[in-house]
C-alpha cells in the first residue's frame, strides 16, 4: 500500500515534462511542421535554466523563463530553415537534435555548469486541500509548475477548438493551399507555431533540471524528446489525451527506482529499457488501432510554397 | 529566361494577398527546373566553405588562437605521419556507417538507430570472441560476419514494422539505440566484464582476434576493408539490377509499386544491408581500434554516418570523400582537446553546423531569388 501511495505521489514531477514537451510538439505539428528536434529543445531548455541559476543566480521561476526564452531563440533558426528556406523537415530536426547535443555539452563544460548541484524549486501545499487523505499528497502538494501545466493543456484544448486563432492554426496545418487561399497568412502561422511550441519544450527541459534534478549533466533528458514525439502520435495530436499518456510514461518512469530499492530482482539495465520499449510498444498499438497517421494533420511535413502549388 | 517563368502559379500572377507585391521592390522566388551537377556541387562546396568560416569562429570564440587552426587542422595532419594514420584509423569505420546511412536513405528508410546495429554489431563480434568459436585462422572472418548478422537482426523489428504496420522507423530504430545501449551496460557491468579490469569494458581479444596491422603506424586492414565496402556499394547502388529499381522507388514509391516493383522487398533489402554495414562498423571499432568492446566505442558514428551519407547525396564514392574528410575533423578535434582544452563535443557541433549549412544550400539549388521591380 504504502508502495502503491509513494509511487502514485511520485508520477506528477515525472509527467509534467512529457505533457509540456507533448503540448509544445502538438502546437508545432498542428501547424503542419514536422519537429523531430524536440530532444534538441529540451537538452537547451535543461541547460539555460542551469546556466540562469547557476551563473546569474536566478530564482528558479526565472530560471524557467530563461530556459523557454532561449529555446524559443533556437527555435527561430528551425523555423528559418523549414519555413524560410524549405529544407528537408526530417533533416532539418535532426540537425537540430545534433546541434544542441554539441552546444549543451561544449557550454555546460566551458561554463563550468557540469556536475553541479543547486537547490531547485520548492513545492507549494494548498492550504486545507493538500491535507485531505491520499489526493492531498499526490494532487495538492505539488510544485507549481505542475499547476500550470493543467491548466495550459486544458486552455490549449480550448483554444485550438473555440478560437479564431485555434482554428486558422489547424486549416494551415490541414490544408496550407486551401487557408492562402482563403488569406491566411501560412507562413506566419508556422513561424510563431514552432517559435511558441518550442518555448513549451523548453519550459519542460528547464523543469528537468531546475526542478527535478537539481544538476546538468551532458545529455540529461535521455531521449525523452523521442518518446515525446511518439507519444503526441498515440494522443492523436489532442492535448487531453495526450495528459493522459504523459501520466502513463511519468509512471513508468517513477516505478522504475521504486522497484529496483524494494530489490525486486531485475537487473536494473532491463529496468531502464522500460520507457524505450513501452514507447515502441505505444506506436504498434496506435498503428494496430489504425490510427498511425490517424487524427494527424494531413500537411504535415509538407513545406508549403505558393508557387509550388499542386 | 528559362521555360521555369512560363509555368503557372508564379508569384506575378498570385492573388493579391501580398499587399505590397507589385508596388514595391521585392525579392520572388522562382522554382528552379534544374540545376546542372557541377553548379550544384559548388553550392554544396559553397555551403562547406560557409560552415567550415562559422565554425572556425565558433572555435576562436571558445579560446583557439585563430592563427594556430590551419596548423591543427591542415599541417599538423598532412606533415606528421602519425597523425595522417590516425585520420586513416578513424576513416574505415567512418566510411562503413557513411555507406550504412546512404544504402538506407537510398531507399527512403530513416535509419537512425546505425548506433544500436553497431553494438549488437560489436557484441556479435565480442561473443565469437569471449567462446574461441571456430579455428583461429577464419575467426575474423567468423566475427565480422556475425557482426553484421546481429546488425541485420536488431534492424528486423522497426524494419518490418515499418513495412506491415508503418510505424515511423526514425522513432523506432532511434528508440532501440537506448535499449541497445542499456543492453551493452548490463553485458559489460556483468557477465562479460573483465575481471582484470576496474572499468566496464570486456576482456581483450586475442592475437588472432584483431584486424592486423599494415605496417604504418596504427592502421589496421580495416581500411581496405572500408574501400572494399565502397566498392561493394558502388556496384550495389550504382551498376547493379537492384539500385536501379533502388533509385525507381527513391524517386517515386507509388509509380513504383504501380510498375510493379517489388517495394516493399527492395526496402527491407536495403534496410537489412545498411544494418550489416553498421554491425561491421561496430566490429572493426572493437577490433581494430580498442581490441575490446567498450562502453563508449559507438558514441558519435550514428550522426557521423548521416552527415556523410547526407552530403555524399548517397553515392558510395563521395562516401570515402566525406568520411576522410569527417577524420581529419576527429583527429584535429582530438588535438584542440590535448592543447587547448577544447571538449570533444565540439566535434558534434562542427559537423552539425555544417550539416546546417549544406542543407541549407539546397534552398538556392532548388529555388532563385530574383528581385523583382
Amino acid at each position: 500500500m504504502d508502495f502503491l501511495f509513494n509511487w502514485l505521489a511520485n508520477i506528477p514531477p515525472f509527467a509534467v515534462p512529457y505533457a509540456l514537451a507533448a503540448l509544445g510538439l502538438m502546437i508545432c505539428e498542428k501547424s503542419g511542421v514536422l519537429n523531430l528536434g524536440a530532444e534538441g529543445f529540451l537538452l537547451v531548455g535543461a541547460l539555460a535554466g542551469v546556466g540562469a541559476i547557476l551563473s546569474a543566480g536566478a530564482s528558479p521561476a526565472a530560471a524557467l523563463g530563461i530556459a523557454m526564452l532561449a529555446t524559443a531563440a533556437l527555435s527561430l533558426l528551425f523555423a528559418v530553415m523549414v519555413i524560410a528556406l524549405r529544407v528537408n523537415q526530417v533533416i532539418s530536426g535532426l540537425a537540430i537534435v545534433f546541434l544542441a547535443q554539441g552546444l549543451t555539452s561544449l557550454l555546460g563544460r566551458t561554463q563550468g555548469w557540469t556536475s553541479r548541484s543547486f537547490s531547485g524549486m520548492p513545492r507549494i501545499e494548498i492550504p486545507w486541500l493538500s491535507d485531505l487523505p491520499w489526493v492531498g499528497r499526490i494532487l495538492f502538494s505539488q510544485d507549481p509548475v505542475f499547476y500550470l501545466t493543467l491548466v495550459l493543456i486544458v486552455f490549449a484544448a480550448w483554444a485550438l477548438r473555440n478560437t479564431h486563432v485555434g482554428m486558422r492554426l489547424r486549416s494551415v496545418g490541414e490544408n496550407p493551399e486551401a487557408a492562402d487561399a482563403a488569406g491566411i497568412p501560412v507562413a506566419l502561422y508556422r513561424f510563431g507555431a514552432v517559435v511558441l511550441g518550442a518555448a513549451l519544450m523548453g519550459l519542460a527541459g528547464g523543469y528537468l533540471t531546475v526542478v527535478i534534478s537539481n544538476i546538468w549533466v551532458d545529455n540529461i533528458t535521455g531521449g525523452r524528446g523521442w518518446i515525446v514525439i511518439a507519444l503526441v502520435i498515440f494522443a492523436r495530436w489532442q492535448p487531453l489525451a495526450a495528459l493522459a499518456g504523459a501520466v502513463l510514461f511519468g509512471g513508468i518512469e517513477a516505478v522504475i527506482p521504486r522497484l529496483a530499492a524494494t530489490g525486486f530482482w531485475v537487473p536494473q539495465h532491463f529496468l531502464l529499457m522500460l520507457p524505450y520499449l513501452l514507447t515502441l510498444g505505444v506506436m504498434v498499438w496506435s498503428s494496430l488501432a489504425r490510427r498511425g497517421r490517424g487524427g494527424g494533420p494531413a500537411a504535415l511535413g509538407d513545406p508549403f510554397l505558393r508557387e509550388e502549388r499542386r | 529566361m528559362t521555360e521555369a517563368q512560363d509555368l503557372p502559379g508564379r508569384a506575378a500572377a498570385a492573388p493579391a494577398t501580398g499587399r505590397r507585391r507589385g508596388r514595391w521592390p521585392h525579392l520572388a522566388l522562382e522554382v528552379r527546373q534544374h540545376m546542372p551537377g557541377p553548379q550544384q556541387a559548388l553550392m554544396l562546396g559553397a555551403s562547406l566553405v560557409a560552415g567550415i568560416a562559422i565554425s572556425t569562429l565558433v572555435l576562436v570564440a571558445a579560446g583557439v588562437p585563430a592563427g594556430n587552426l590551419l596548423d591543427e587542422f591542415v599541417i599538423s595532419i598532412f606533415t606528421r605521419p602519425r597523425n595522417l594514420a590516425n585520420v586513416l584509423v578513424y576513416t574505415a569505420p567512418l566510411v562503413i556507417v557513411g555507406l550504412a546511412a546512404a544504402v538506407a536513405f537510398r531507399a527512403r528508410f530513416w535509419n537512425i538507430g546505425i548506433e544500436g546495429q553497431m553494438i549488437f554489431g560489436a557484441i556479435g563480434a565480442t561473443l565469437i570472441a569471449n567462446h574461441d568459436i571456430g579455428p583461429e585462422g577464419a575467426r575474423l572472418y567468423l566475427m565480422a560476419a556475425t557482426a553484421a548478422f546481429a546488425g541485420m537482426v536488431w534492424m528486423l523489428v522497426p524494419a518490418l514494422l515499418k513495412l506491415r504496420l508503418e510505424v515511423n522507423e526514425i522513432i523506432s530504430t532511434l528508440l532501440l539505440n537506448y535499449v541497445a545501449f542499456n543492453f551493452l551496460l548490463f553485458l559489460l557491468y556483468g557477465p562479460w566484464k573483465d575481471p582484470q579490469s576496474a572499468f566496464p569494458h570486456s576482456k581483450m581479444y586475442d592475437a588472432a582476434e584483431r584486424l592486423t596491422r599494415i605496417g604504418f603506424f596504427n592502421v589496421d586492414t580495416s581500411i581496405y576493408l572500408a574501400f572494399a565496402l565502397a566498392v561493394g556499394c558502388f556496384l550495389l547502388l550504382v551498376v547493379s539490377r537492384f539500385g536501379f529499381l533502388l533509385n525507381f522507388v527513391h524517386a517515386n514509391p507509388k509509380m513504383a509499386r504501380a510498375m510493379g516493383v517489388r517495394v516493399a522487398v527492395l526496402v527491407l533489402s536495403a534496410a537489412l544491408v545498411s544494418a550489416a554495414l553498421a554491425g561491421v562498423a561496430g566490429f572493426v571499432i572493437s577490433a581494430g581500434i580498442d581490441n575490446r568492446m567498450t562502453q563508449s566505442f559507438f558514441v558519435g558514428y550514428g550522426f557521423s554516418g548521416i552527415l556523410i551519407g547526407f552530403l555524399a547525396r548517397n553515392n558510395p564514392v563521395l562516401v570515402v570523400f566525406f568520411a576522410a574528410l569527417i577524420a581529419v575533423l576527429m583527429v584535429a578535434g582530438q588535438g584542440l582537446q590535448v592543447f587547448y582544452q577544447i571538449p570533444s563535443s565540439m566535434v558534434l557541433l562542427i559537423q552539425a553546423i555544417i550539416v546546417i549549412c549544406a542543407a541549407a544550400s539546397e534552398f538556392l539549388i532548388r529555388y532563385r531569388l530574383r528581385l523583382v521591380r
